[in-house]
């Protein structure tokens, strides 16, 4: 699904973000990547749907060969992936609905279908009665459920998550994993970056731990490792 | 494109417009003035070309005579004339009769002839009128190598000039459309470039997703498109009052003027102005995606 071959990248400034990554990533694994800020984390989540690109090596993305594909390439790139962030990214003045279909939308996805997917991706996130309100009517927890929904609407192959948790309290941020889950379940692969040591300790998956651009630790059922 | 697709891209474009209405109304008025000072000189130079063209296509030469020439040498040169390819009829104006017909052309100004007494400047002439206007130009050339002959013209002084004045009038026309196009592509870029601004959040969304970028550019096109068309209109409009007007002011003055029919004249002029419009509306927007929108 995933295969990083002596990945570097080096940022226009010259810092050195990564460094000789070797990473392979199985259809249907729940895989955390965790590290101090700065310690390359975002740039391997950022590399992944193409926001940036390696400076040499190789990467392949759910059969699209990252480094060598055309710029017209890159939305089927992502339209094979649903990406997820900390801030939730939902557009302020669309509903619940709208937010959901609009990414079915701009892909030009059959009007027949839509109705019933975006219902059946709110069903699965728990908010199929809020599907009138605005974002701002609800709380950080369901806003970002709001914005999982609208990465699993097209089915991708792989959902990629950037600190999901960041602004959530534990409560909340488990509610947010529980749904994680069960997209895993159903066979999706995640890959989510994260900061929070209780949920990867609890979670027991595979943990890949970044430290000053290198992987110092690749681990099938592993811990966060550092004293959070 | 799909028809859910187009749906879409109409209220994007229309809440845009609706959200920049300031910038929006700048944009339909500065291209509104624009085409519309294109357009007036549009109409002028095509007017002068047709009215040069048609001075241009007027049979008769009149061939001036040496003084001094005696009644048969009028025959012979009468006959020489008629004896030519072409000619439909030869006709002579003494220099009394021009005398009389210039007097009367002068009207209340007759008294400018009186100064000349007794005196007539004018030459003896003949009118000579062709059969098709293309042998206009060879007939006078040979006309003039007959003996006796002074000086034969057909009015290419004149059409010199109206050609003279539509080439300077053309010139300058460009040079300000030039000017016009440049200030109403600026304007209408930077009313893109708000919007690319306002919808920058919804743009990157558009990107993670997986929309293409002709997806995203669509809309941005399209509004350029609706600013520019809705300039023309407004131009073609006003120019449609201004040549119905203008016709109307010369037809009671100067009546013999010929002047372009405004139909179907003023419907190519309309057409024309707002495809303009929306060239400038389509291009101003792409100058601005080019700058600003990274897809």
């Amino acid at each position: 699904m995933i295969h990083m071959r002596n990945v570097r990248k080096v940022y226009d400034t010259g810092v050195v973000a990564l460094d000789g990554v070797n990473v392979d990533i199985k259809k249907g694994e729940f895989v955390f990547v965790v590290g101090a800020s700065g310690a390359g984390k975002s740039t391997f989540i950022k590399m992944l749907f193409r926001e940036e690109l390696p400076t040499s090596g190789e990467l392949l993305v759910n059969g699209h060969d990252v480094v060598n594909m055309e710029r017209s390439e890159v939305p089927y790139l992502r339209r094979g992936l649903g990406v997820i962030f900390q801030d939730y990214r939902l557009l302020p003045d669309k509903t619940v609905f709208e937010n959901v279909a609009f990414a079915m939308q701009v892909i030009e996805a059959p009007r027949r279908t839509m109705q019933r997917s975006v219902n059946a991706v709110l069903e699965v996130v728990g908010l199929r009665d809020k599907y009138r309100s605005f974002p701002s009517q609800l709380s950080g927890g369901e806003q970002q459920r709001v914005a999982i929904a609208r990465a699993i609407v097209n089915s991708p192959a792989i959902v990629i998550a950037d600190e999901p948790t960041g602004n959530l309290d534990p409560e909340t941020s488990w509610d947010i994993m529980d749904i994680f889950h069960r997209i895993n379940q159903a066979g999706t692969t995640i890959v989510m970056a994260t900061h929070d040591k209780h949920i990867v300790d609890t979670m027991q998956r595979r943990v890949i731990a970044i430290e000053g651009g290198h992987i110092v630790r690749d681990e099938a059922r592993g811990v966060y490792g550092y004293e959070a | 494109m799909k028809l859910r697709t187009s749906e879409y891209f109409l209220q994007e474009v229309f809440h845009s417009l609706k959200r920049n209405n300031w910038m929006t109304f700048a944009s339909v008025g500065t291209v509104a003035v624009s085409l519309f000072v294109l357009g007036v000189f549009l109409i002028l130079v095509l007017n002068m070309n047709r009215m040069a063209g048609m001075l241009e296509s007027q049979v008769q030469i009149s061939v001036y005579l040496e003084d001094k020439l005696e009644d048969s040498d009028h025959k012979k040169i009468k006959s020489e004339i008629e004896n030519m390819q072409g000619i439909e009829s030869v006709k002579f104006v003494s220099r009394d009769d021009a005398k009389d017909k210039l007097a009367e052309r002068l009207g209340d100004q007759k008294y400018l002839l009186e100064a000349l007494g007794d005196k007539n400047p004018l030459p003896d002439a003949f009118e000579v009128t062709v059969h098709q206007p293309e042998l206009v130009e060879t007939a006078a050339a040979a006309i003039a190598q007959i003996k006796g002959v002074e000086e034969a013209k057909y009015g290419q002084d004149v059409v010199e000039h109206l050609f003279d004045i539509t080439r300077l009038m053309r010139v300058f026309g460009l040079a300000l459309m030039v000017l016009l196009a440049g200030a109403t592509l600026f304007i209408i870029s930077n009313t893109i470039r708000l919007t690319v601004f306002a919808r920058r959040k919804e743009i990157a969304i558009m990107k993670y997703v997986g929309a293409t970028d002709w997806f995203i550019r669509w809309p941005f096109i399209i509004e350029g498109i609706v600013m520019g068309c809705f300039g023309g209109l407004l131009a073609a409009l006003a120019l449609r009052s201004f040549y119905a007007a203008m016709a109307a002011k010369i037809y009671s003055t100067l009546a013999f003027f010929p002047l372009m029919p405004q139909y179907p004249f003023m419907n190519y002029v309309t057409v024309g102005i707002i495809l303009a419009g929306m060239a400038i509306g389509a291009g101003g927007s792409a100058i601005s995606l080019k700058r600003f929108l990274k897809v």
